[in-house]
Protein backbone atom coordinates (compact mmCIF):
# COMPACT_ATOMS: atom_id res chain seq x y z
CA UNK A 1 0.00 0.00 0.00
CA UNK A 2 1.50 3.49 -0.90
CA UNK A 3 1.83 5.26 2.37
CA UNK A 4 1.75 9.54 2.31
CA UNK A 5 4.77 11.06 3.79
CA UNK A 6 2.87 11.22 7.23
CA UNK A 7 2.93 7.61 7.16
CA UNK A 8 6.42 7.17 6.89
CA UNK A 9 7.11 9.72 9.15
CA UNK A 10 4.65 7.70 12.03
CA UNK A 11 6.45 4.35 11.24
CA UNK A 12 9.95 5.80 12.10
CA UNK A 13 8.04 7.30 15.34
CA UNK A 14 6.85 3.75 16.47
CA UNK A 15 10.13 2.23 15.45
CA UNK A 16 12.50 4.66 17.14
CA UNK A 17 12.41 3.74 20.93
CA UNK A 18 12.69 -0.40 20.06
CA UNK A 19 15.55 0.42 17.22
CA UNK A 20 17.30 2.96 19.84
CA UNK A 21 17.65 0.58 23.01
CA UNK A 22 17.58 -2.67 20.89
CA UNK A 23 20.41 -0.73 19.08
CA UNK A 24 21.97 0.48 21.87
CA UNK A 25 22.36 -2.27 24.56
CA UNK A 26 22.03 -5.20 22.49
CA UNK A 27 23.40 -4.65 18.79
CA UNK A 28 26.41 -2.20 19.87
CA UNK A 29 27.49 -4.63 22.60
CA UNK A 30 27.46 -7.85 20.07
CA UNK A 31 29.53 -5.89 17.61
CA UNK A 32 31.89 -4.41 20.48
CA UNK A 33 32.24 -8.38 21.86
CA UNK A 34 33.74 -9.27 18.77
CA UNK A 35 36.23 -6.07 18.74
CA UNK A 36 36.75 -7.06 22.47
CA UNK A 37 37.74 -10.43 21.93
CA UNK A 38 40.29 -9.56 19.28
CA UNK A 39 41.96 -7.51 21.57
CA UNK A 40 45.09 -8.17 24.22
CA UNK A 41 43.10 -6.85 27.12
CA UNK A 42 43.51 -7.84 30.73
CA UNK A 43 44.20 -6.01 33.96
CA UNK A 44 48.09 -5.82 33.26
CA UNK A 45 47.23 -4.08 29.62
CA UNK A 46 44.28 -1.48 30.59
CA UNK A 47 46.28 1.07 29.32
CA UNK A 48 47.35 -0.18 25.58
CA UNK A 49 44.62 -2.62 24.36
CA UNK A 50 46.18 -4.11 20.81
CA UNK A 51 44.39 -5.58 18.44
CA UNK A 52 45.80 -9.69 18.54
CA UNK A 53 43.74 -11.08 16.16
CA UNK A 54 42.46 -14.75 16.83
CA UNK A 55 45.00 -15.60 19.60
CA UNK A 56 42.46 -15.27 22.40
CA UNK A 57 40.31 -17.75 20.35
CA UNK A 58 43.33 -19.98 20.19
CA UNK A 59 43.87 -19.30 23.73
CA UNK A 60 40.45 -20.49 24.71
CA UNK A 61 40.56 -23.58 22.37
CA UNK A 62 43.77 -25.03 23.88
CA UNK A 63 42.88 -23.97 27.39
CA UNK A 64 42.39 -27.58 29.77
CA UNK A 65 39.95 -25.75 32.04
CA UNK A 66 37.93 -24.36 29.05
CA UNK A 67 38.19 -28.14 28.04
CA UNK A 68 36.17 -28.98 31.54
CA UNK A 69 33.70 -26.43 31.32
CA UNK A 70 32.63 -27.18 27.92
CA UNK A 71 32.54 -30.77 28.50
CA UNK A 72 30.05 -29.93 31.73
CA UNK A 73 27.97 -27.63 29.95
CA UNK A 74 27.27 -30.58 27.02
CA UNK A 75 26.89 -33.36 29.42
CA UNK A 76 24.57 -30.80 31.35
CA UNK A 77 22.71 -30.52 28.27
CA UNK A 78 22.84 -33.93 27.03
CA UNK A 79 21.11 -35.10 30.06
CA UNK A 80 18.60 -32.19 31.15
CA UNK A 81 16.88 -31.98 27.80
CA UNK A 82 16.27 -35.47 27.24
CA UNK A 83 15.37 -35.50 30.69
CA UNK A 84 12.92 -32.85 30.86
CA UNK A 85 11.44 -33.94 27.39
CA UNK A 86 10.58 -37.46 28.63
CA UNK A 87 8.88 -36.74 31.84
CA UNK A 88 7.78 -33.55 30.35
CA UNK A 89 5.68 -35.54 27.70
CA UNK A 90 5.05 -37.94 29.99
CA UNK A 91 3.02 -36.30 32.77
CA UNK A 92 1.43 -34.65 29.40
CA UNK A 93 -0.21 -37.91 28.47
CA UNK A 94 -1.28 -38.87 31.96
CA UNK A 95 -3.16 -35.17 32.25
CA UNK A 96 -4.52 -35.36 28.84
CA UNK A 97 -6.41 -38.99 29.19
CA UNK A 98 -7.63 -37.42 32.57
CA UNK A 99 -11.83 -37.16 32.02
CA UNK A 100 -11.46 -34.45 34.90
CA UNK A 101 -9.38 -32.43 37.04
CA UNK A 102 -6.85 -31.60 34.31
CA UNK A 103 -6.01 -28.33 35.80
CA UNK A 104 -4.76 -28.86 39.06
CA UNK A 105 -2.43 -30.63 37.66
CA UNK A 106 -0.62 -28.36 35.32
CA UNK A 107 -0.97 -25.62 37.80
CA UNK A 108 0.70 -27.67 40.04
CA UNK A 109 3.53 -29.03 37.66
CA UNK A 110 4.26 -26.02 36.72
CA UNK A 111 5.54 -24.16 39.86
CA UNK A 112 8.76 -25.43 39.76
CA UNK A 113 9.49 -23.47 36.25
CA UNK A 114 7.67 -19.68 37.83
CA UNK A 115 10.27 -20.36 41.22
CA UNK A 116 12.85 -18.47 40.36
CA UNK A 117 16.53 -19.82 40.18
CA UNK A 118 18.06 -18.32 43.10
CA UNK A 119 15.38 -19.78 45.50
CA UNK A 120 15.55 -23.09 43.82
CA UNK A 121 19.33 -23.27 43.72
CA UNK A 122 19.27 -22.33 47.64
CA UNK A 123 16.56 -25.14 48.29
CA UNK A 124 18.97 -27.38 46.72
CA UNK A 125 21.64 -26.56 48.23
CA UNK A 126 19.97 -26.55 51.37
CA UNK A 127 18.75 -30.19 50.81
CA UNK A 128 21.68 -31.46 49.61
CA UNK A 129 24.11 -29.98 52.19
CA UNK A 130 26.40 -33.01 53.73
CA UNK A 131 24.59 -32.05 57.19
CA UNK A 132 21.20 -31.87 54.96
CA UNK A 133 18.09 -33.47 55.12
CA UNK A 134 18.90 -35.67 51.77
CA UNK A 135 21.79 -37.66 53.71
CA UNK A 136 20.22 -37.65 56.84
CA UNK A 137 17.05 -40.12 55.07
CA UNK A 138 19.64 -41.81 53.14
CA UNK A 139 21.76 -42.67 56.52
CA UNK A 140 19.49 -42.69 59.25
CA UNK A 141 15.99 -43.69 57.87
CA UNK A 142 16.54 -46.07 54.93
CA UNK A 143 19.94 -46.89 55.41
CA UNK A 144 21.42 -47.20 51.70
CA UNK A 145 24.46 -45.27 52.95
CA UNK A 146 27.25 -45.75 55.67
CA UNK A 147 28.45 -42.07 56.10
CA UNK A 148 26.73 -38.87 54.67
CA UNK A 149 27.88 -38.52 50.94
CA UNK A 150 29.60 -35.21 50.04
CA UNK A 151 27.55 -33.95 47.05
CA UNK A 152 28.78 -30.64 46.32
CA UNK A 153 32.43 -31.32 47.18
CA UNK A 154 33.19 -33.40 43.95
CA UNK A 155 32.54 -32.65 40.54
CA UNK A 156 29.63 -35.56 39.77
CA UNK A 157 28.50 -34.52 42.79
CA UNK A 158 27.81 -31.06 41.99
CA UNK A 159 27.12 -31.49 38.34
CA UNK A 160 24.67 -34.26 39.52
CA UNK A 161 22.83 -31.56 42.01
CA UNK A 162 22.87 -29.31 39.36
CA UNK A 163 21.28 -31.22 36.55
CA UNK A 164 18.57 -32.92 39.09
CA UNK A 165 17.25 -29.07 39.86
CA UNK A 166 17.63 -28.45 35.78
CA UNK A 167 15.54 -30.83 35.54
CA UNK A 168 12.69 -30.94 37.85
CA UNK A 169 12.80 -27.28 37.18
CA UNK A 170 12.25 -27.72 33.50
CA UNK A 171 9.11 -30.24 33.63
CA UNK A 172 6.58 -28.15 34.12
CA UNK A 173 7.57 -25.91 31.10
CA UNK A 174 7.44 -29.15 28.66
CA UNK A 175 4.09 -30.85 30.09
CA UNK A 176 2.41 -27.42 29.17
CA UNK A 177 4.15 -27.22 25.57
CA UNK A 178 3.29 -30.98 24.85
CA UNK A 179 -0.02 -31.12 26.06
CA UNK A 180 -1.08 -28.09 23.66
CA UNK A 181 0.42 -30.30 20.81
CA UNK A 182 -1.49 -33.81 21.99
CA UNK A 183 -4.78 -31.67 22.25
CA UNK A 184 -4.32 -30.59 18.42
CA UNK A 185 -3.85 -34.64 17.56
CA UNK A 186 -6.69 -35.29 15.57
CA UNK A 187 -9.22 -37.83 17.72
CA UNK A 188 -10.22 -39.69 14.64
CA UNK A 189 -6.63 -41.26 13.97
CA UNK A 190 -6.48 -42.98 17.18
CA UNK A 191 -10.52 -44.41 16.73
CA UNK A 192 -9.44 -45.54 13.23
CA UNK A 193 -6.01 -47.17 15.01
CA UNK A 194 -8.17 -48.92 17.24
CA UNK A 195 -10.35 -50.68 14.69
CA UNK A 196 -7.25 -51.97 13.27
CA UNK A 197 -6.66 -53.49 16.38
CA UNK A 198 -3.67 -51.04 17.88
CA UNK A 199 -2.16 -51.46 21.18
CA UNK A 200 -1.33 -48.42 23.38
CA UNK A 201 2.58 -48.74 22.43
CA UNK A 202 1.71 -48.67 18.65
CA UNK A 203 -0.97 -45.38 19.07
CA UNK A 204 2.01 -43.65 21.00
CA UNK A 205 4.73 -44.63 18.40
CA UNK A 206 3.21 -44.40 15.09
CA UNK A 207 -0.06 -41.66 15.75
CA UNK A 208 1.26 -39.56 18.59
CA UNK A 209 4.84 -39.04 17.97
CA UNK A 210 4.18 -37.93 14.40
CA UNK A 211 1.63 -35.75 15.26
CA UNK A 212 3.91 -33.46 17.65
CA UNK A 213 7.38 -33.82 15.88
CA UNK A 214 7.14 -30.30 15.54
CA UNK A 215 6.74 -29.31 18.54
CA UNK A 216 8.99 -31.83 19.80
CA UNK A 217 11.65 -30.44 17.81
CA UNK A 218 10.49 -26.66 18.95
CA UNK A 219 11.10 -28.04 22.73
CA UNK A 220 14.77 -29.25 21.73
CA UNK A 221 15.40 -25.85 19.98
CA UNK A 222 14.62 -24.19 23.15
CA UNK A 223 15.70 -26.53 25.72
CA UNK A 224 19.68 -26.83 23.99
CA UNK A 225 19.71 -23.09 24.20
CA UNK A 226 18.42 -23.40 27.97
CA UNK A 227 20.81 -26.03 28.66
CA UNK A 228 23.92 -23.79 27.52
CA UNK A 229 21.90 -20.76 29.68
CA UNK A 230 23.33 -22.70 33.05
CA UNK A 231 24.58 -19.79 35.20
CA UNK A 232 22.62 -19.41 38.61
CA UNK A 233 22.25 -22.71 39.38
CA UNK A 234 25.73 -23.65 39.61
CA UNK A 235 26.91 -20.26 40.72
CA UNK A 236 25.04 -20.45 44.40
CA UNK A 237 25.38 -24.43 44.48
CA UNK A 238 28.90 -25.18 44.03
CA UNK A 239 30.65 -21.77 42.37
CA UNK A 240 32.68 -23.83 40.28
CA UNK A 241 34.22 -25.98 43.20
CA UNK A 242 36.02 -28.12 43.45
CA UNK A 243 38.54 -26.21 41.81
CA UNK A 244 36.85 -25.27 38.60
CA UNK A 245 35.89 -28.97 38.12
CA UNK A 246 31.64 -28.14 38.67
CA UNK A 247 31.72 -24.94 36.14
CA UNK A 248 30.08 -24.56 33.17
CA UNK A 249 30.89 -22.20 29.98
CA UNK A 250 28.94 -19.15 32.09
CA UNK A 251 30.25 -19.52 34.93
CA UNK A 252 34.24 -19.79 33.72
CA UNK A 253 33.25 -16.87 31.20
CA UNK A 254 32.06 -14.23 35.01
CA UNK A 255 35.06 -15.82 36.15
CA UNK A 256 37.65 -15.09 33.87
CA UNK A 257 36.41 -11.80 33.08
CA UNK A 258 34.94 -10.53 36.45
CA UNK A 259 37.66 -11.90 39.00
CA UNK A 260 40.50 -13.13 36.96
CA UNK A 261 40.71 -10.32 34.80
CA UNK A 262 41.06 -11.62 31.06
CA UNK A 263 38.46 -9.58 29.50
CA UNK A 264 39.89 -10.73 25.74
CA UNK A 265 39.84 -14.52 26.71
CA UNK A 266 36.33 -14.29 28.15
CA UNK A 267 34.72 -12.38 25.21
CA UNK A 268 36.46 -14.93 22.64
CA UNK A 269 34.95 -17.56 24.78
CA UNK A 270 31.32 -15.47 24.87
CA UNK A 271 31.96 -15.44 21.16
CA UNK A 272 32.37 -19.17 20.90
CA UNK A 273 29.71 -20.09 22.93
CA UNK A 274 27.19 -17.66 20.71
CA UNK A 275 28.93 -19.33 17.42
CA UNK A 276 28.16 -22.52 18.79
CA UNK A 277 24.49 -22.60 19.75
CA UNK A 278 23.75 -20.56 16.31
CA UNK A 279 25.08 -23.37 14.46
CA UNK A 280 23.34 -25.82 16.65
CA UNK A 281 20.17 -23.61 16.05
CA UNK A 282 20.45 -23.67 12.45
CA UNK A 283 20.97 -27.60 12.05
CA UNK A 284 17.82 -28.00 14.50
CA UNK A 285 15.70 -25.66 12.52
CA UNK A 286 16.77 -27.33 9.04
CA UNK A 287 15.78 -30.91 10.48
CA UNK A 288 12.58 -29.18 12.03
CA UNK A 289 12.09 -28.13 8.23
CA UNK A 290 12.98 -31.34 6.47
CA UNK A 291 10.68 -33.41 8.52
CA UNK A 292 7.31 -30.99 8.02
CA UNK B 1 -17.09 -48.69 31.69
CA UNK B 2 -15.32 -50.17 35.28
CA UNK B 3 -12.08 -50.85 33.51
CA UNK B 4 -11.92 -47.20 32.81
CA UNK B 5 -12.56 -46.39 36.21
CA UNK B 6 -10.10 -48.19 37.44
CA UNK B 7 -7.98 -46.68 34.75
CA UNK B 8 -8.54 -43.32 35.62
CA UNK B 9 -7.89 -43.86 39.35
CA UNK B 10 -4.15 -45.14 38.63
CA UNK B 11 -3.20 -42.05 36.31
CA UNK B 12 -5.04 -39.79 39.25
CA UNK B 13 -2.47 -42.00 41.77
CA UNK B 14 0.47 -41.41 39.69
CA UNK B 15 0.08 -37.85 39.02
CA UNK B 16 -0.70 -37.12 42.58
CA UNK B 17 2.77 -38.72 43.19
CA UNK B 18 4.09 -37.00 41.30
CA UNK B 19 2.78 -33.68 42.14
CA UNK B 20 4.46 -34.69 45.92
CA UNK B 21 8.01 -35.20 44.52
CA UNK B 22 7.83 -32.08 42.62
CA UNK B 23 6.41 -30.25 45.22
CA UNK B 24 8.56 -31.61 48.18
CA UNK B 25 11.97 -28.86 47.71
CA UNK B 26 8.55 -25.76 48.11
CA UNK B 27 6.99 -27.36 50.99
CA UNK B 28 10.44 -27.83 52.36
CA UNK B 29 11.35 -24.76 51.94
CA UNK B 30 7.86 -23.11 53.58
CA UNK B 31 8.32 -25.55 56.69
CA UNK B 32 12.03 -24.46 57.12
CA UNK B 33 10.95 -20.67 57.24
CA UNK B 34 8.54 -21.24 59.68
CA UNK B 35 10.91 -23.32 62.42
CA UNK B 36 12.77 -20.94 64.67
CA UNK B 37 15.88 -19.83 63.62
CA UNK B 38 18.03 -22.01 66.18
CA UNK B 39 15.87 -25.56 64.92
CA UNK B 40 17.84 -25.49 61.22
CA UNK B 41 20.91 -27.16 63.25
CA UNK B 42 19.34 -29.78 65.19
CA UNK B 43 19.99 -33.18 64.44
CA UNK B 44 18.52 -34.56 63.39
CA UNK B 45 17.00 -32.04 60.51
CA UNK B 46 13.40 -33.06 60.59
CA UNK B 47 11.11 -32.29 57.21
CA UNK B 48 8.08 -30.27 59.24
CA UNK B 49 8.70 -28.46 62.04
CA UNK B 50 6.88 -29.70 65.49
CA UNK B 51 3.34 -28.33 65.80
CA UNK B 52 4.51 -26.06 69.33
CA UNK B 53 7.56 -24.70 67.29
CA UNK B 54 5.69 -23.18 64.58
CA UNK B 55 6.52 -19.29 64.80
CA UNK B 56 6.82 -16.79 62.42
CA UNK B 57 9.87 -15.22 63.69
CA UNK B 58 11.58 -15.38 60.63
CA UNK B 59 9.08 -13.23 58.57
CA UNK B 60 8.89 -10.86 61.81
CA UNK B 61 12.84 -10.66 61.42
CA UNK B 62 12.39 -9.73 57.80
CA UNK B 63 9.62 -7.51 57.52
CA UNK B 64 11.19 -5.30 60.64
CA UNK B 65 14.43 -4.23 58.10
CA UNK B 66 13.72 -1.39 56.14
CA UNK B 67 16.32 -2.78 53.27
CA UNK B 68 14.40 -5.90 53.05
CA UNK B 69 11.29 -3.73 52.38
CA UNK B 70 13.24 -1.27 49.91
CA UNK B 71 14.96 -4.62 48.18
CA UNK B 72 10.78 -5.66 47.64
CA UNK B 73 9.55 -2.40 46.68
CA UNK B 74 12.88 -2.07 44.04
CA UNK B 75 11.93 -5.02 41.97
CA UNK B 76 8.41 -3.99 42.16
CA UNK B 77 9.31 -0.95 40.43
CA UNK B 78 12.18 -2.34 38.18
CA UNK B 79 9.60 -5.42 37.20
CA UNK B 80 6.80 -3.16 36.36
CA UNK B 81 8.77 -0.53 34.31
CA UNK B 82 10.35 -3.29 32.11
CA UNK B 83 6.97 -4.89 31.74
CA UNK B 84 5.56 -1.32 30.58
CA UNK B 85 8.18 0.01 28.52
CA UNK B 86 8.84 -3.43 26.55
CA UNK B 87 5.38 -3.69 25.95
CA UNK B 88 4.68 -0.12 24.37
CA UNK B 89 8.08 -0.68 22.24
CA UNK B 90 7.67 -4.59 21.38
CA UNK B 91 4.47 -4.19 19.88
CA UNK B 92 5.04 -1.03 18.03
CA UNK B 93 8.53 -2.80 16.34
CA UNK B 94 6.34 -5.76 16.12
CA UNK B 95 3.29 -3.67 14.09
CA UNK B 96 6.08 -2.13 11.40
CA UNK B 97 7.90 -5.40 11.10
CA UNK B 98 4.27 -7.34 10.27
CA UNK B 99 2.95 -4.64 8.28
CA UNK B 100 5.66 -2.08 6.62
CA UNK B 101 7.96 -2.87 4.76
CA UNK B 102 11.14 -0.28 5.53
CA UNK B 103 14.93 0.14 4.82
CA UNK B 104 16.36 -2.34 7.22
CA UNK B 105 13.74 -4.54 7.83
CA UNK B 106 15.54 -7.93 7.14
CA UNK B 107 18.11 -6.75 9.46
CA UNK B 108 16.19 -5.96 12.35
CA UNK B 109 14.36 -8.79 11.93
CA UNK B 110 17.93 -11.21 11.66
CA UNK B 111 19.12 -9.59 14.93
CA UNK B 112 16.01 -10.16 16.61
CA UNK B 113 16.12 -13.79 15.74
CA UNK B 114 19.84 -14.20 16.51
CA UNK B 115 19.72 -12.83 20.20
CA UNK B 116 17.23 -15.43 20.84
CA UNK B 117 19.20 -17.73 20.02
CA UNK B 118 22.59 -16.68 21.92
CA UNK B 119 22.46 -16.42 26.04
CA UNK B 120 22.01 -12.84 27.03
CA UNK B 121 24.82 -13.44 29.68
CA UNK B 122 27.24 -13.51 26.80
CA UNK B 123 27.47 -9.80 26.50
CA UNK B 124 27.90 -9.04 29.71
CA UNK B 125 30.89 -7.72 29.55
CA UNK B 126 30.36 -5.13 26.86
CA UNK B 127 27.27 -4.57 28.69
CA UNK B 128 28.88 -3.56 31.59
CA UNK B 129 31.07 -0.97 30.12
CA UNK B 130 28.38 0.37 28.27
CA UNK B 131 26.97 0.81 31.94
CA UNK B 132 30.28 2.33 33.09
CA UNK B 133 30.28 4.46 30.01
CA UNK B 134 26.71 5.98 30.53
CA UNK B 135 27.36 6.06 34.37
CA UNK B 136 24.02 3.29 35.34
CA UNK B 137 26.35 1.43 37.57
CA UNK B 138 24.57 0.98 41.08
CA UNK B 139 21.68 2.56 39.95
CA UNK B 140 18.55 0.87 40.04
CA UNK B 141 17.49 2.53 37.12
CA UNK B 142 19.84 1.63 35.60
CA UNK B 143 19.08 -1.96 35.34
CA UNK B 144 15.83 -1.22 33.37
CA UNK B 145 16.95 -0.10 29.66
CA UNK B 146 18.76 -3.65 29.92
CA UNK B 147 16.31 -5.38 30.83
CA UNK B 148 14.15 -3.63 28.41
CA UNK B 149 16.50 -4.62 25.57
CA UNK B 150 16.63 -8.28 26.83
CA UNK B 151 13.26 -8.93 26.33
CA UNK B 152 12.70 -7.20 23.22
CA UNK B 153 13.67 -9.97 20.41
CA UNK B 154 11.46 -12.57 21.92
CA UNK B 155 8.67 -9.77 22.95
CA UNK B 156 8.39 -8.82 19.43
CA UNK B 157 8.61 -12.73 17.80
CA UNK B 158 5.56 -13.69 19.54
CA UNK B 159 3.71 -10.24 19.65
CA UNK B 160 4.37 -10.24 15.56
CA UNK B 161 2.60 -13.88 15.58
CA UNK B 162 0.11 -11.79 17.04
CA UNK B 163 -0.67 -9.00 14.85
CA UNK B 164 -0.07 -11.32 11.38
CA UNK B 165 -3.50 -12.99 13.04
CA UNK B 166 -5.43 -9.89 12.33
CA UNK B 167 -6.86 -9.35 9.09
CA UNK B 168 -5.34 -6.64 6.95
CA UNK B 169 -8.48 -5.69 5.72
CA UNK B 170 -8.77 -3.81 9.22
CA UNK B 171 -6.26 -1.72 8.46
CA UNK B 172 -7.59 -1.27 5.03
CA UNK B 173 -10.80 0.14 6.71
CA UNK B 174 -9.17 2.29 8.77
CA UNK B 175 -7.40 3.84 6.38
CA UNK B 176 -10.43 4.54 4.13
CA UNK B 177 -11.87 6.42 6.56
CA UNK B 178 -9.05 8.62 6.90
CA UNK B 179 -6.95 6.99 9.72
CA UNK B 180 -2.89 7.22 9.94
CA UNK B 181 -0.71 4.77 11.18
CA UNK B 182 -0.88 5.60 14.56
CA UNK B 183 -4.79 5.00 14.16
CA UNK B 184 -4.09 1.73 13.46
CA UNK B 185 -1.91 0.98 16.25
CA UNK B 186 -3.49 2.77 18.56
CA UNK B 187 -7.38 1.50 17.42
CA UNK B 188 -6.87 -2.05 16.00
CA UNK B 189 -3.31 -3.53 16.72
CA UNK B 190 -3.23 -2.59 20.59
CA UNK B 191 -7.16 -4.30 21.26
CA UNK B 192 -6.57 -7.15 18.86
CA UNK B 193 -2.97 -8.60 20.01
CA UNK B 194 -3.73 -7.52 23.82
CA UNK B 195 -3.72 -11.59 24.74
CA UNK B 196 -0.48 -12.03 23.06
CA UNK B 197 0.60 -8.57 24.99
CA UNK B 198 -0.30 -10.00 28.06
CA UNK B 199 1.36 -13.32 27.53
CA UNK B 200 4.36 -11.71 27.08
CA UNK B 201 4.31 -9.36 29.72
CA UNK B 202 3.71 -12.26 32.31
CA UNK B 203 7.11 -13.55 30.82
CA UNK B 204 8.87 -10.27 31.00
CA UNK B 205 7.74 -9.89 34.93
CA UNK B 206 8.86 -12.83 35.75
CA UNK B 207 12.58 -12.36 33.87
CA UNK B 208 13.06 -9.01 35.46
CA UNK B 209 11.67 -10.36 38.75
CA UNK B 210 14.37 -13.34 39.26
CA UNK B 211 16.93 -11.65 37.40
CA UNK B 212 20.39 -12.33 39.37
CA UNK B 213 23.39 -12.19 37.17
CA UNK B 214 23.45 -8.55 35.66
CA UNK B 215 21.87 -6.78 38.93
CA UNK B 216 24.23 -8.96 40.95
CA UNK B 217 26.99 -7.28 39.23
CA UNK B 218 26.43 -3.84 38.46
CA UNK B 219 24.33 -2.96 41.82
CA UNK B 220 26.49 -3.44 45.14
CA UNK B 221 24.39 -0.89 47.52
CA UNK B 222 22.46 -3.12 50.35
CA UNK B 223 18.87 -0.47 49.31
CA UNK B 224 19.59 -0.55 45.76
CA UNK B 225 19.23 -4.17 45.51
CA UNK B 226 16.68 -6.17 43.96
CA UNK B 227 15.13 -9.47 45.98
CA UNK B 228 17.05 -12.03 44.11
CA UNK B 229 20.47 -10.34 45.49
CA UNK B 230 18.96 -9.61 48.81
CA UNK B 231 18.19 -13.08 48.84
CA UNK B 232 21.52 -14.57 47.85
CA UNK B 233 23.59 -11.61 49.77
CA UNK B 234 22.80 -13.82 53.07
CA UNK B 235 25.80 -16.08 52.02
CA UNK B 236 29.13 -14.48 52.47
CA UNK B 237 28.30 -11.59 54.53
CA UNK B 238 27.74 -14.19 58.05
CA UNK B 239 29.62 -16.75 59.37
CA UNK B 240 26.71 -18.80 58.60
CA UNK B 241 24.07 -19.34 56.92
CA UNK B 242 20.78 -18.25 58.88
CA UNK B 243 18.53 -20.52 56.45
CA UNK B 244 15.22 -19.85 57.91
CA UNK B 245 15.83 -15.74 57.10
CA UNK B 246 16.61 -17.16 53.59
CA UNK B 247 13.66 -19.30 53.27
CA UNK B 248 11.55 -16.53 55.20
CA UNK B 249 12.51 -13.90 52.36
CA UNK B 250 12.02 -16.58 49.44
CA UNK B 251 8.44 -16.81 50.04
CA UNK B 252 7.74 -13.24 50.40
CA UNK B 253 9.74 -12.77 46.74
CA UNK B 254 7.67 -15.60 45.27
CA UNK B 255 4.16 -14.41 46.36
CA UNK B 256 3.65 -11.65 43.88
CA UNK B 257 4.88 -14.35 40.90
CA UNK B 258 2.07 -16.80 42.88
CA UNK B 259 -0.33 -14.30 42.46
CA UNK B 260 0.41 -12.95 38.86
CA UNK B 261 0.43 -16.59 37.59
CA UNK B 262 -2.70 -17.54 39.04
CA UNK B 263 -4.73 -14.22 38.22
CA UNK B 264 -2.98 -14.48 34.74
CA UNK B 265 -3.17 -18.23 34.00
CA UNK B 266 -5.11 -18.71 30.76
CA UNK B 267 -2.78 -16.06 28.98
CA UNK B 268 0.24 -18.21 30.61
CA UNK B 269 -0.68 -21.32 28.21
CA UNK B 270 -1.86 -19.21 25.32
CA UNK B 271 1.69 -17.68 24.95
CA UNK B 272 3.70 -20.56 25.75
CA UNK B 273 1.90 -22.41 23.36
CA UNK B 274 1.49 -20.47 20.07
CA UNK B 275 4.69 -20.66 19.12
CA UNK B 276 5.24 -24.22 19.64
CA UNK B 277 1.99 -25.43 17.95
CA UNK B 278 2.68 -23.24 14.74
CA UNK B 279 6.62 -23.90 14.27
Amino acid sequence: MKLKAKGKIQIGVLLLPGLLIFGLFTVYPIVRLFIMSMTKWDFGSFANQELIGFANYMEVLTDKDFHVVFGNTIIYTLITVPGQMILGLLIALLINSLLRGQIPFRVAYYLPVITSWVIASLVFKYVFNTEGLLNYFLCNVIHLSKQNIHWLDTRWGGMAVAMLLGTWKGIGWNMVVFLAALQTVPLELYESAALDGANSWHKFFDITIPSIRGTILFALVMLTIGGFNVYTSIKLITDGKPGHQTDVVLTWMYYKAFSAGKFGYAAALSFIIAIVLAILAVIQFRLMENKE
Amino acid sequence: MKKRTLSQIIILLILIAGVVVVVLPMIYMVSTSLKPNGALYEYPPRFFPKLDEITLENYQYILAQKKFIRNFINSLFVSIVTVTVSAIVSSALAYCIARFRFPGRTVLFAFIILTMIIPGMTMIIPQYELAVKLGTINRLGGLIPFYVAWVIPYSTFMIKGFVENIPRELDEATYMDGGSVFTVYFRIVLPLAKPGIASVSIFNFLTAWEEFPWANTVINDDFKRTLPIAISGFFGQHQFTQWGYVFALSVLSLLPILIVFIACQKFFVAGLTSGSVKG
